[in-house]
């Protein structure tokens, strides 16, 4: 589904990403992990093709990503953005509604089918309340989750995802979590999300890839993930572990000492 | 209200502006043949000139406005105007005198003005990803002042008359104009307006961002070039013809914002509607205010304009801390 093979990226001799690779297949669950600077939206957005490829390749179904038109690759693959604060001066709904770019042409009319996605991602991400809201009224958490709708409306089988719980409260932290572990779970879209949150990226069922100024450092299964000496050499930091007190799962917290 | 009902009231009321204009200042006037002859030779054309005119000059605004995420960028604040003005004073001074595709070498001149300095412009901000809104302003002030020397360079070479014509042709003035030039300008708006048009659905894209508009499936790049090579080449003919005339492209396409909104499938007819209306209101104001002498239609929009510019910039940063 998705191959990325020695992708290398540079920008005015600075070198954002070096020798990256990994596979994902259909339904995977990708979580990218590391401090600040280390490439991950870089990641993303090489694999979009807003940034370009110095080396390597990047290849969606078989087809390097060079392949596809900027219109095909939207079909493909979806983006939720890292919140950037620009006010976006939209109603929620023709906000989706724009979204369907890739899927129209220059003068084509509104389809059933377009109007019929939009409605999906609403429903599923439980936005359907404020479609007539303007983008610029909705809190952290309601805003995440209409640019979820958004990237959903596109109907693409991979979904990339920067930083979706940063500025988001404990509640709609596990509120979007749980909404893209559906996507992931029960309409198969190949997820790739980059998180700061370690404990998310930990669990089962999930690969982590961790980066370390643009090198890769480790990739492994989520549940291999939550290592002291790893998670020590990533972030230059001292962790402890204790036992979640319900589900046992191992929880990493950061130790100021 | 709904959209069309309000696009349809603006279209009327730009309609009304077109046809009662000619009329303004036919006072004294009693020879029923002298009336005509005013009315469809020299005021009928000037209105229509203006109208379309306006149109392109809205248009031009309203794209920079959306390219740019800013409501200050214009053709003329960012520094297009001044090289589109440049090239059309360097073409006079060096008599060039090709044309190519029926234009004229002076619309070719600010057709090459205006693509460079809108390159420069485009490239500065590019260089720095925390291009700030402040920092793309000062890069036009500073690309309308060099170009403002060279205009003041190219007069110092010419002889007292020709530099009494550019110094009339800057202040932006419809006095010239007629079927001929209005045949000009129309094919030119004509084809820019149908260009933008059509790309109306990435311009909203644009709004939200290169990021977004890339990954929802806009070649963001083409799409660009395709914009700057568009208003560079309307920018250009408007100049050519009648001067910069400024602040057209800043508030018409504001102002329409307020009526109609933030989609462009809508805004864009409103635009080109409203701004062709607009400048034949000026122009009347200008030909009719200090009767029978007329001012160029450019003092009266730049003096509202001025303030306008002003109000959006303290109005933009108190929205942006």
């Amino acid at each position: 589904m998705i191959e990325v093979q020695h992708l290398s990226v540079s920008l005015q001799d600075k070198t954002l990403l070096a020798d990256i690779e990994f596979q994902l297949d259909k339904g995977d669950y990708l979580v990218v992990v590391g401090p600040n600077g280390a490439g991950k939206s870089t990641l993303l957005k090489a694999m979009l093709g807003i940034i370009d490829i110095d080396q390597g390749l990047i290849r969606y179904q078989d087809q390097p990503v060079t392949d596809f038109s900027q219109r095909q690759l939207a079909r493909l693959v979806s983006y939720v953005p890292q919140s950037s604060g620009r006010e976006l001066p939209f109603a929620v709904e023709e906000f989706i509604k724009m979204s369907r770019y890739a899927h129209q042409h220059a003068l084509s009319e509104w389809q059933p089918d377009d109007q019929q996605a939009v409605e999906d991602a609403m429903r599923i991400t439980n936005t359907e309340r404020f479609r007539d809201r303007q983008m610029s009224t909705l809190s952290g958490g309601e805003s995440q989750r209409v640019m979820i709708a958004a990237a959903l409306s596109q109907q693409t089988p991979i979904m990339l995802l920067d930083e979706p719980t940063s500025y988001l409260d404990p509640h709609h932290q596990v509120e979007v979590h749980q909404l893209i572990s559906r996507l992931n779970r029960q309409l198969g879209i190949t997820v790739v999300e980059v998180s700061h949150d370690i404990n998310h990226a930990g669990q089962q069922g999930q690969t982590v890839l961790a980066l370390l100024e643009g090198h890769s450092l480790w990739l492994g299964p989520g549940e291999d993930f939550l290592d002291k000496q790893l998670l020590q050499a990533l972030y230059q930091q001292e962790f402890v572990f204790v036992p979640h007190p319900r589900s046992g799962r191992t929880i990493a917290l950061a130790d100021p000492l | 209200m709904t959209l069309t009902t309000r696009l349809t009231l603006m279209v009327l009321f730009c309609l009304a502006v077109l046809a009662l204009a000619p009329f303004a200042g036919l006072g004294g006037i009693d020879d029923a043949a002298i009336r005509e002859h005013i009315l469809t030779q020299i005021r009928l054309p000037r209105a229509l000139f203006a109208f379309v005119a306006g149109a392109g000059l809205a248009l031009c605004g309203l794209v920079f406005q959306a390219m740019f995420h800013n409501p200050l960028a214009t053709p003329f604040t960012l520094g297009v105007a001044s090289g589109a003005s440049f090239g059309a004073a360097l073409t006079v001074l060096l008599g060039i005198n090709i044309s190519l595709l029926g234009l004229d070498a002076i619309t070719l001149g600010a057709f090459v003005g205006a693509l460079g300095a809108i390159s420069f412009v485009y490239g500065i901000s590019r260089l720095n990803y925390s291009f700030s809104t402040e920092t793309l302003l000062l890069t036009g002030v500073a690309t309308s002042f060099f170009f403002s020397s060279l205009i003041l360079f190219t007069q110092y070479l010419s002889d007292v008359n020709e530099s009494f014509r550019i110094t009339r042709w800057l202040m932006g003035g419809l006095s010239i104009s007629g079927y001929q030039q209005l045949l000009q300008l129309l094919p030119v708006v004509t084809l820019s307006a149908g260009i933008i048009i059509w790309l109306s659905r990435e311009l909203n894209l644009l709004m939200a961002g290169d990021d977004i508009a890339i990954s929802r499936g806009v070649a963001v790049k083409r799409v660009r070039y395709l914009m700057f090579f568009t208003t560079s080449m309307c920018v250009g003919a408007i100049v050519a013809l009648c001067g910069p005339i400024g602040f057209v492209g800043m508030m018409v396409p504001h102002i329409c914002r307020l009526i109609i909104g933030t989609d462009h499938r809508w805004l864009i007819p409103a635009s080109l509607v409203f701004g062709g209306g607009f400048l034949i209101l000026c122009d009347t104001l200008a030909r009719t205010i200090i009767a029978p002498a007329e001012l160029p239609v450019g003092v009266i929009t730049t003096l509202l304009g001025g303030p306008f510019f002003l109000w959006l910039l303290v109005r933009h940063r108190r929205q942006t801390p």
